[in-house]
């Protein structure tokens, strides 16, 4: 049975926005991301899936369990880290962990510790006066430091350094050798490619695609582009391709006598065969990319993907 | 039911804001009860009386102004609904509302605490806030009444008792216990009235008041009724011997003697209402020529008759015309002047038996009536009580902080704004049905009216509006 099921589950907040008929399954060991740009459902599905509302229909099963009926039940086998942090004022970081070790009714603080140690977590301080980055790592080591077995992670890298990314990518990994089910909600390209097996993209409150991740990168054909030093070669070349019903060719840019073809990969051997009696200027794989895949689904909808691109920015920044 | 650990958290957050109201507060209360003046509400209530207009308003209230009823009528009435009303409404709003628009409420529910859990344990820390606020306004103005009026624990004894048994070297409660010691011995009678700043005749006159009363208290005790059964019949003493024993001991007199007193009092008590109203004119006619002699307005002299007495030209001129005796009472041809001194010595007996009475109300608006104190703080608790469960719903119900504020401040303010409306002329009167305040009367305490019903409806609304706040809050969808 899937460790975490979504089924039919619809909440209509109106003007287009909420979620509408979202079902997915996130089986046991398996690290789930969940794409899409701001606004899309991604919190409103995980808010589902905790407890904080109700479907209008269908709904989120957490173990076997209603997560709606049994939200005090289902917390114990969740660490959740929300979008937005926003914690308690009037405490310290360490009174927070504190508080909420007490509330979780855990004996031992030596995991808690553990993992304030990794991410350089400095907790003595006043809450009000924390960076955003510190925040961050606090919401971290909250969510993570009863050793859950299924992790609801919305947008967990948002407001982390690139060193701290690249540590909280490794330790998604490595909880996941742990055999932790996750759940990862993100609009970073990156992020969701190095952790995920399978993904799914939601856009407007529907979810338009459901993949697993390996099938994306073992894609079973290539796309190369080719330069050619003159012009006759690349005319030859354009009018020689008539033969080859294997190889097509998907651009052209003429004044730089550059085109992209696409190839199986059982064909790729006729391709350079062909080739060799060419002079290039210069001959590479255009990899594809869960960006491009990605982009597919909201060609049509440019704010959207002006959304997207804000949010690769974030990471090359 | 609750949890330890979110109420820890919830108390650690707002203590201070618990503190600095409850304090503000416990020392407001105090401060009414501390530069309470008997002496000085009363020269008050002249004062007013004599606005036109002014006296129709305060009307029957003019008699009741004890400390309690003072209280009653400012803090109760005013700065501690108010206040407290403010420190509701911020914390109400803190307790949910704000932590489900902030979004620090998503902690709490990630943990295995149930969401009823949450909200009762919030509700739980809004209502015994208001409470401990309360029970230390309480217990600071207790203590105050004690340090700045004394008689709360321990007996209390007024100066002129003291100052009298140190002249006769006797215990303060002996001289207590037998005021004819003073009207006995001149000296402690000059003392006793030198400490009430009174002249002597009228300290006499106001220890025989009080002796008077007490003889009418120990009658019936004899007779076992209470001592205004027996202030309203006077005869139930005279036709009863072991009654008119009683009462006799007090005076320190023979039976036969007493009788006599006593009968003259029930002469006086007889009079008809017209009779009585007559001499009232007089009296009245005699005050208006004293004024004139005194240059000063009658509604003044009134209020303060000792004037009179202190100048022996205004003194003759007012009983010459109440001529309280009339000439046709004396025998043919007596002299003038005998018929006014005559009169002068009736008149100047009203003066004093007006002063005396003085004296003995401000005895009685020190009385501090614990239980009626503690049934004031009881009653604007529940008052509070139900006023914190229209904030705690709205708080419940919205997930803004500002649509929660919007009604769970404007409804208990506008209750607020109605019931002083209400008293400010019959006209507007209609908008105490419109205020849920107007179930904590004061007046009605401190004043002997009903209160329990009125105390049972604010415990019942404020129980139902918790419940529902919590209910509400429960099956709500968060935006977390």
């Amino acid at each position: 049975m899937p460790v975490l099921q979504i089924k039919n589950l619809t909440k209509d907040y109106g003007f287009g926005r909420g979620v509408f008929d979202v079902t997915f399954d996130v089986n046991e060991g398996e690290v789930f991301g969940f794409l899409g740009p701001n606004g899309a459902g991604k919190t409103t599905t995980i808010r589902h899936i905790m407890g904080f509302s109700r479907p209008q229909l269908g709904s989120t099963m957490l173990n076997g369990m209603d997560s709606w009926k049994n939200h005090h039940i289902i917390q114990r086998t969740v660490g959740y880290l929300p979008g937005e942090i926003a914690l308690p004022e009037s405490l310290t970081g360490t009174q927070f962990i504190r508080m909420m070790a007490q509330l979780r009714e855990m004996p031992d603080m030596s995991y808690a510790e553990m993992l304030t140690k990794k991410f350089e977590l400095v907790p003595s301080g006043d809450l009000k006066r924390m960076s955003l980055g510190m925040k961050r790592k606090l919401a971290i080591v909250t969510a993570f430091m009863h050793d859950p077995p299924i992790l609801l992670l919305d947008e967990p890298t948002s407001g982390l350094d690139p060193m701290m990314q690249g540590i909280f990518i490794d330790f998604i990994n490595e909880e996941k050798e742990r055999g932790k089910t996750i759940l990862l909600s993100s609009h970073i390209f990156s992020e969701v490619d190095a952790t995920c097996d399978r993904i799914a993209i939601i856009k407007d409150g529907c979810l338009v695609s459901t993949f697993v991740a390996n099938d994306l990168r073992h894609n079973e054909s290539k796309t190369f582009e080719i330069e050619f030093a003159t012009k006759e070669d690349f005319e030859r070349f354009r009018e020689q391709r008539e033969y080859f019903q294997k190889i097509s060719i998907i651009s052209v840019k003429q004044h730089r006598n550059q085109l992209k073809v696409l190839v199986d990969d059982a064909n790729i051997n006729d391709l350079i065969t062909l080739l060799a009696d060419y002079k290039l200027l210069f001959f590479s794989e255009i990899k594809f990319t869960l960006q491009d895949y990605f982009m597919k689904f909201y060609d049509h909808n440019t704010t959207a993907s002006a959304a997207m691109e804000v949010g690769t920015a974030d990471v090359v920044s | 039911m609750f949890n330890k650990t979110i109420f820890k958290q919830t108390l650690a957050s707002n203590w201070k804001l618990w503190g600095i109201f409850t304090a503000i507060m416990a020392i407001l209360s105090a401060m009414v009860i501390a530069v309470y003046d008997p002496k000085i509400i009363q020269n008050m209530m002249n004062m007013l009386e004599d606005i036109p207009g002014i006296a129709d308003m305060i009307g029957d209230r003019m008699d009741t102004m004890s400390l309690l009823a003072m209280l009653g009528q400012s803090f109760y009435s005013m700065q501690g609904v108010i206040l407290a009303l403010i420190f509701i409404i911020m914390t109400a709003n803190t307790l949910v509302a704000s932590q489900v628009d902030r979004g620090s409420m998503a902690y709490l529910l990630s943990t295995p605490i149930k969401r009823t859990k949450v909200v009762r344990t919030q509700a739980l820390y809004l209502i015994s806030s208001v409470f401990a606020m309360f029970l230390a306004v309480t217990i600071v103005g207790l203590f105050t009444v004690q340090i700045a009026h004394h008689g709360l624990w321990g007996t209390n004894y007024t100066k002129d008792i003291k100052a009298a048994a140190a002249i006769l070297n006797l215990d303060d409660a002996a001289v207590e216990d037998d005021l004819t010691l003073i009207l006995s011995n001149e000296d402690a009678l000059k003392a006793g009235a030198d400490a009430r700043y009174i002249a002597e005749d009228v300290y006499r006159v106001y220890l025989n008041q009080k002796l008077t009363s007490r003889a009418y208290d120990a009658a019936a005790a004899v007779l076992g009724v209470d001592g205004d059964t027996v202030r309203a019949d006077l005869t139930l003493i005279r036709n009863n011997a072991a009654a008119l024993d009683g009462a006799a001991k007090v005076f320190g007199l023979d039976s036969a003697v007493y009788a006599t007193m006593l009968d003259q009092s029930i002469a006086q008590n007889s009079l008809s209402d017209e009779q009585s109203k007559e001499m009232q004119s007089k009296f009245l006619a005699g005050i208006s020529a004293a004024a004139e002699i005194l240059n000063v307005d009658a509604a003044d002299l009134a209020t303060d008759m000792g004037q009179i007495k202190a100048n022996p030209k205004a003194l003759t001129a007012a009983a010459d015309s109440a001529a309280l005796i009339p000439a046709t009472a004396f025998p043919q041809g007596t002299p003038a002047t005998v018929i006014t001194e005559q009169n002068e010595a009736a008149f100047l007996g009203i003066i004093n038996g007006q002063l005396a009475n003085d004296e003995i109300s401000l005895d009685n608006g020190i009385d501090f009536n614990v239980k009626d104190y503690l049934m004031l703080n009881l009653g604007i608790f529940l008052l509070m009580f139900a006023i914190g469960g229209i904030s705690f719903l709205f708080s419940c119900v919205f997930n803004l902080s500002k649509n929660s504020l919007a009604l769970g401040a404007g409804i208990p303010i506008a209750f607020f704004i109605f019931q002083i409306m209400s008293q400010v002329g019959t006209s507007l009167e209609g908008f105490k049905y419109l205020s849920l305040n107007t179930l904590f009367d004061p007046n009605s305490i401190t004043g002997g009216g009903t209160f329990w019903p009125q105390f049972a409806v604010l415990a019942a609304l404020g129980v139902t509006l918790y419940a529902v706040g919590i209910k509400v809050f429960k099956e709500k969808d968060l935006p977390l």
